[in-house]
């Protein structure tokens, strides 16, 4: 089936929602907002990739997938020594970072949307209970796991066991651990929603040219085209969101595929540029109404920046694996994703499947390392199994994404520092999730394992908080702004705190709720 | 005494026979895999010759260290064990030459398909209708595994009613130990086509 045309808005044309990016929460938005018959402008600064012009190769994937513009890193991580200028590894295309995602799809826990509650007072953390419960939530999350097709859900059947899962779960059950499946995940096992089953070929994080993943390209984009209300526009990077002097937003000035700056009038403005970008284009849209930035009257815009607490361990076998057949990361043990205080740190995380090929296992697994230790790391490339440790890491004010004024990129603009330093709760849970690792694998017979440190983060949140009062974040329970009604946050930096769940589902669930209450504002004129 | 690049042609890196080989030599030292034939250490050397042209620090460094690397030891480079020659090369590895040489190698070396024919890694797989026919869940030297949710129910807050390993594994090997030297240097050039960035001021 080709792609439907794109619809052709004025750029005067005051009545249409302009949503900035177009990945898991901007392309959401954009897709229940047209299916309700609003007009929506969908602005993405990279380019319309499809599924046939993706590599089935790392670094090809990397280059032609990543977003590349630079970025500035400070404070302590491990990333400001070894990827200064890489704090994430996020996709500069349509469809945004889930083109790149590898699909799992837990949901939040009750607690954890309450976690200044939960947790208590954590000093140098500056936790804080979402506006909204679970409970809330509960009937979005059936609808993004609808939409999604996650497995293990709605009927909807397992992936089977690859390689690299057989040996997780043989690890988790030898150890004690009784909570491991092969999801929930977001690719399909049989045919589902127009998208074949999964060919279980091993190139997820490079786009999945199968289309057997879920993905805001290759499910949201067409169906919200096909309504004929959507204005999608590629090459062209939001700059600045002007408003009124009554503080309302009324347009988007955006460079285009030309390099020459637009102007797109908007009723509503959504903004979905990821953690990063999205504070980055509030600041860079701040004014004398708005001195810190757009929305930004609690100042806690940029900061609490999350990543999750991310660690990976690779272990050597004495026979095969090969761990890199098949869907990456089909395989959850989920028994150390609860708070239990006993183990020395508040919150959990999840133990997932994960593979590389020799080519990212070099740059990641130790970055910096050379020598006969490192070389023997890949020289058993085809017996090694892995896997990565996904946990909720500590909100810090200080954690956060700030201009770079001194820096740069290609179009004049200041470029994002983020600075980020663990807290000793991220610290705590890493070692223990590093430690659980090894045994889990030396108690199927791994002869060794090893720790890798944090890479370029893929789940970045926080940035553009939301809270109950406005002093304390950006954004309602709505991802509303508390400073300017017309104006939304719908991506992962509304995340008030960050779970241990990989954070794309709840970005759906969200993005279909703010959709609702959207139209439902607009009906009543109320914006 | 090798003289790996002629001054009157600067704005190309020209290198002798024998800087060609202390290249190579280099590399096989850094990332010593026995079991992959030379061809792609070779490639590997054109390709750092290759990247030099383009960047002119690489350029000069790598020039001036292949030049006087010898000066290390009384014998050629070329001429050294393994083990004295990678006694060498950690007392140079925190010098850019070395750094230039390291991270294009890391960032290229292990994309090679002869490398990934010894490691065993089958690379492309689309065009091959994946692995869903070929071995992708062929192991068979563990069961076969639950895929399905357990029906218990998962404790949410507090310790789990059951128990599980809990204490120190025997053979996990942090970060930072895999037998390199532990190198402070930055990974700057991870991505091609981005302005050069300096480190700079936040605005507060």
């Amino acid at each position: 089936m080709t792609t439907a045309e794109s619809a052709r808005f004025d750029q005067d044309d005051a009545d249409v929602v302009v949503i900035i990016g177009s990945g898991a929460g901007g392309g959401t938005l954009a897709h229940e907002l047209t299916e309700k018959g609003v007009k929506v402008v969908l602005l993405e600064a990279g380019g319309h990739l499809t599924n046939e012009d993706y590599h089935n190769n790392e670094w090809e994937a990397f280059n032609q997938m990543a977003w590349l513009d630079p970025r500035t890193t400070s404070g302590s991580w491990r990333i400001a020594r070894d990827f200064p200028n890489l704090p994430a590894w996020l996709v500069k295309a349509v469809g945004g970072t889930t083109t790149h995602w590898s699909g799992a799809t837990p949901r939040f826990k009750a607690h954890e949307f309450k976690t200044r509650t939960a947790y208590g007072r954590i000093d140098g953390a500056n936790l804080l209970d979402w506006p909204i419960t679970l409970d809330d939530l509960a009937p979005y999350y059936d609808r993004a796991e609808q939409k999604i097709g996650s497995t293990h859900r709605h009927g909807r059947p397992a992936l089977p066991a690859n390689n690299n899962y057989k040996v997780l779960a043989a690890g988790a059950e030898r150890i004690g651990y009784r909570h491991y499946a092969t999801g929930p995940y977001g690719t399909n096992a049989e045919p589902y929603d127009g998208r074949p089953a999964s060919i279980q070929d091993g190139f997820n994080f490079q786009g999945d040219k199968n289309k057997s993943k879920w993905s805001i390209l290759v499910s949201e984009i067409p169906k919200a085209l096909r309504t004929g209300k959507l204005d999608l526009r590629p090459n062209s990077h939001a700059v600045q969101i002007t408003h009124t002097a009554e503080g309302l937003v009324d347009s988007v000035l955006y460079v285009d595929g030309d390099g020459n700056l637009q102007r797109q009038r908007a009723r509503i403005v959504a903004v979905a540029g990821n953690a990063i970008e999205t504070p980055r284009l509030l600041m860079l849209s701040g004014s004398p109404m708005f001195p810190d930035g757009l929305a930004n009257s609690s100042g806690q815009l940029g900061r609490n920046y999350m990543r999750h607490t991310t660690g990976s361990v690779y272990a050597k076998f004495d026979k095969p694996v090969h761990m890199y057949r098949g869907e990456t990361m089909a395989g959850l043990v989920a028994d150390e994703s609860r708070h239990d205080v006993d183990r020395g740190f508040a919150g959990g995380y999840y133990l997932e499947t994960i593979a590389l090929g020799p080519a990212f296992l070099a740059s990641f697994v130790d970055p910096g390392a050379w020598g006969p230790g490192f070389a023997s790391l890949l020289d058993d490339y085809e017996n090694t199994a892995g896997l990565w440790i996904v946990g909720e890491d500590m909100p810090q004010e200080t954690n956060r994404v700030t201009l770079n004024t001194a820096v740069t990129d290609r179009l004049g603009l200041p470029v994002p520092n983020v600075h980020f330093d663990d807290h000793e709760n991220d610290t705590a849970m890493r070692n223990h999730g590093y430690q659980q690792a090894s045994l889990l694998y030396e108690a199927v017979g791994a002869l060794s394992s090893h720790h890798t440190p944090p890479y370029p983060a893929t789940h970045n949140m926080g940035t553009a908080r939301m809270s109950a009062r406005p002093e304390d974040g950006v954004v309602n329970g709505f991802g509303q702004t508390h400073d300017v009604k017309n104006l939304f946050v719908s991506d992962g930096s509304q995340f008030t705190t960050g779970a241990a769940a990989n954070p794309t589902l709840t970005i759906v669930a969200l993005a279909i709720r703010q959709a609702d209450y959207m139209a439902q504002q607009m009906a009543s004129a109320a914006i | 005494m090798a003289y790996p690049a002629k001054y009157s042609a600067l704005n190309e890196l020209q290198l002798s026979e024998e800087a060609r080989r202390t290249l190579t030599r280099i590399i096989r030292v850094a990332f010593p895999h026995p079991a992959v034939p030379d061809g792609p250490y070779e490639r590997m050397t054109e390709k750092i010759v290759s990247e030099a042209q383009a960047s002119t620090w690489f350029r000069v460094a790598l020039t001036q260290g292949l030049l006087t690397l010898d000066s290390l030891t009384e014998e050629h480079f070329l001429d050294l064990p393994d083990d004295r020659a990678l006694a060498v090369l950690k007392r140079i590895s925190d010098l850019d030459f070395f750094g230039f040489i390291r991270r294009t190698t890391v960032l290229n070396f292990y994309d090679d398909p002869e490398v990934w024919d010894v490691l065993g890694y089958e690379g492309e797989s689309f065009s091959r209708g994946g692995y869903i026919n070929r071995g992708f869940n062929d192991l068979d030297w563990l069961p076969e595994p639950r895929i399905e949710e357990s029906d218990e129910d998962l404790t949410e807050i507090g310790p789990l009613p059951y128990d599980i390993a809990q204490q120190a594994p025997d053979r996990a090997e942090p970060a930072g130990q895999t037998g390199g030297v532990p190198s402070e240097e930055q990974f700057s050039d991870l991505f091609k086509g981005s302005d050069t960035v300096n480190e700079g001021n936040t605005a507060s």
